[in-house]
């Protein structure tokens, strides 16, 4: 599954996402997690040591990158790769869960 | 930036579950964010503002194209909290997805320091969002 969970803060958002994720991957499912949180907490309720979610690296700011196309409009084109991306910034948590804090990426550049 | 969630998250990737946690308001989702998203997820409490923020999820999610968009009602204590959801979601023919009960381990989890599955892994609460798992795990209609 691919989803994304959003609701009013206080509605169990975070605590849902994190349990949902450890619920598959004790199933046996490869997981990946995503914060997209700019007050990030998910580390919490997947059980991944505030120590380790603290030494995460920040994702790099070059991952995307403003191109000029040919009729002179600018577009943000994503430029790494996925793979690198995943196995080189994520933290890993309990069950074998890796974590992806999004709110750790510099906001300078595209919005 | 929001838009990298969509590039991080592949269509084709069907070998790893992807759970995002979105920011509370969504006021920075923008239409590449969901792309490769199948499922949109919107938490729901028995009360107005909950229920508003919802909508505006729905509705906003909708927008970005995402296929599906599913309500989860959470803490739910009684029959009329359930009628309170139940009613707001056939009003605005959102699907309900789950139902979690309100739990009050997961406080005591919180005030152990540990994850609610680690600390009462059979409480009602997990044991609700295993079904949701199951769920979700569908296919999208």
């Amino acid at each position: 599954m691919r989803v994304a969970i959003a609701g009013k803060g206080g509605t169990g958002k975070t605590t849902i996402s994190g349990t949902l994720a450890r619920v598959l991957a004790r199933q046996g499912r490869q997981v990946l997690a995503i914060d997209a949180d700019t007050t990030p907490n998910l580390a919490v309720t997947l059980g991944v040591p505030p120590e380790r979610a603290q030494s995460m690296m920040d994702l790099p700011r070059n991952m995307m990158e403003r191109q000029t196309q040919e009729d002179g409009t600018v577009k943000t084109v994503f430029t790494a790769n996925t793979d690198e991306i995943i196995s080189g910034y994520s933290a890993p948590g309990p069950d074998g869960i890796r974590l992806l804090v999004m709110g750790k990426v510099n906001h300078g550049g595209a919005g | 930036m929001r838009g990298l969630i969509g590039e991080l998250v592949r269509k084709d990737d069907d070998d790893r579950d992807i759970i995002v946690d979105m920011e509370a308001g969504l006021e920075h989702l923008s239409r590449g964010t969901g792309r490769n998203l199948s499922r949109f997820v919107a938490t729901i409490e028995p009360y107005y503002r909950s229920m508003e923020v919802a909508k505006r999820v729905a509705a906003l999610a909708a927008e970005l194209g995402i296929s599906e968009v599913l309500a989860v009602a959470n803490k739910v204590r009684d029959a009329g909290d359930r009628k309170a959801i139940t009613e707001f979601c056939a009003a605005h023919s959102l699907k309900l997805a789950g139902e979690i009960p309100y739990d009050p381990s997961l406080l005591e989890a919180e005030r152990a320091g540990k994850t609610p599955i680690d600390f009462n892994p059979n409480g009602p609460a997990v044991k609700a969002i295993e079904e949701l798992a199951a769920t979700l795990s569908g296919p999208v209609s």
